[in-house]
């Protein structure tokens, strides 16, 4: 417990920034709620500078739910794919395409701290194992400020790869970003889609015209 | 009508201080009715004298204190504030914010002068779907939908995009589904006099969508109705099938 301490008061460029030490950094860390009163005092200096008024009744608890939400739309830091997983991969003698999609997905863009939702289709051709999806994409998508859309549907993709060893695997996140639907340039309609094909589905191209036709529909 | 204000910032930004934690300024409610019965002279409600409770000095002046909340926000949910993705996310998310609660820097009275016009038109004027983003003001996270507007002018019209325009100046302020629609209501009723104003919202929460409940498809829908649109079920009526459509 006091090694996971002492890595946290390191400078920042001394901690390893691979993703299993700030995972597991974030498994062992005490209660979040030692955190609370610092986001909840951030959150009051945010409303007083911009202009408003935190003692007025629909503000006097702002501070406290802000700082709750944030909280929990960055659980996924708290949880590693290890736990998740580990219950939840079966063994199948099944080695056809399984397609999972529409999973709703909302995360936090890390640059702007402004959430962006949308849809994950993901497919994989297993090898013997299956796993149970959504429970997987619920930790990255939560570890918000990891994201940028690119290395999210990068990151999921190879979490799957290191569960379940399969054939090949393939990731599709269609997202709407509020970052440039509600500022910058405003575009209310636009979607931004990336993808992420491993193994066959990358070197196959009818393996991976399968997968994209299937989800179209 | 006097208005008790103790200073500029408790006269809260988004229009209704008064009737919040300031009884000595009750006086100054905004009406239930449009004004429009009780002659050319009627006294001007807040809204319409509202003062900008922030400038664009302001701005510049906040910015490195939000920017510093915002660092410690990072830090404290567990992130690495200096890594390279992250280097100016509080500038950014500052900036954002701010953008996001601009509508405390503006005025009714500043948007509208110029665009109200005298027009022999006495049938129902709408204008739908107009695109609103907002953010909660009591979790900070954005709520967003679409806000409809009708009205029945009284020889007087408004530019139809200073009605986008009001709609931008209260949502974009931390705010309260139910007042929001309010205000944009009363403005209308200010400006113009109608006979009848009418304003539905139907916004989702992502307080609710991504948190909470989490409930991915409900909408929630307020309605102000004022004048003939609140006497009239005829009217209301036609207004409620017209934006429908």
């Amino acid at each position: 417990m006091s090694r996971s301490r002492v890595l946290r008061l390191l400078p920042a460029g001394q901690v390893g920034s691979g993703r299993g030490q700030r995972e597991k950094r974030g498994r062992e860390e005490a209660a979040k709620g030692a955190e609370l009163p610092a986001l909840e005092a951030a959150y009051l200096s945010i409303l007083q500078g911009l202009g408003e008024n935190p003692a007025r009744q629909g503000l006097l608890l702002t501070p406290t739910r802000a700082a709750r939400a944030m909280q929990f739309l960055t659980k996924g830091y708290q949880e590693s794919t290890e736990d998740i997983l580990n219950d939840a991969i079966f063994d199948e003698d099944h080695n056809e395409m399984v397609i999972v999609k529409d999973i709703d997905m909302f995360s936090l863009c890390e640059h702007h701290l402004v959430p962006f939702f949308g849809k994950v289709h993901i497919g994989y051709l297993p090898t013997k194992k299956v796993v149970g999806l959504s429970k997987l994409i619920g930790i990255y998508v939560k570890k918000v400020l990891v994201l940028v859309q690119e290395r999210l549907t990068r990151q999921i993709a190879l979490a799957i790869t290191e569960a379940l060893k399969p054939a090949g695997v393939a990731v599709i996140i269609e997202a709407s970003h509020m970052c440039m639907v509600m500022r910058g340039v405003q575009k209310m309609n636009s979607k931004t889609v990336t993808s992420t094909m491993l193994g066959v589905l990358r070197e196959d191209p009818k393996t991976r015209e399968e997968f994209l036709t299937l989800i179209k529909n | 009508m006097e208005q008790g204000k103790p200073g500029p910032r408790a006269l809260s930004c988004n229009g209704y201080g008064p009737e919040e934690k300031q009884p000595s300024a009750a006086a100054s409610r905004p009406p239930e009715k449009p004004r429009c019965a009780q002659g050319a002279s009627a006294p001007s409600l807040e809204s319409w004298k509202e003062e900008r409770t922030r400038s664009e000095e302001d701005n510049e002046m906040n910015l490195p204190s939000l920017a510093a909340a915002y660092t410690t926000i990072l830090r404290s949910l567990g992130e690495d504030p200096e890594r390279q993705g992250l280097l100016r996310t509080p500038w950014r998310a500052a900036t954002a914010m701010q953008f996001f609660t601009k509508g405390y820097q503006e005025t009714i009275s500043d948007v509208l002068n110029d665009a109200i016009f005298d027009e022999d038109h006495d049938e129902m004027v709408i204008v739908k779907d107009i695109d609103m983003f907002s953010l909660c003001e009591h979790h900070l996270v954005p709520f967003i939908g679409k806000v409809h507007i009708g009205y029945l002018p009284n020889k007087q019209v408004l530019g139809l995009s200073k009605l986008a325009r009001i709609v931008e100046i209260y949502s974009r302020r931390l705010q309260v589904q139910e007042r929001l629609t309010k205000q944009i209501a009363v403005a209308i009723t200010e400006a113009l006099r109608p006979t009848g104003v009418g304003v539905v919202i139907e916004a989702t929460h992502m307080c609710m969508v991504m948190r909470g409940v989490q409930k991915m498809n409900s909408k929630t829908v307020t309605s102000t109705m004022l004048g003939v649109f609140r006497e009239d079920p005829k009217t209301r009526e036609e207004f409620l099938t017209l934006i429908r459509s």
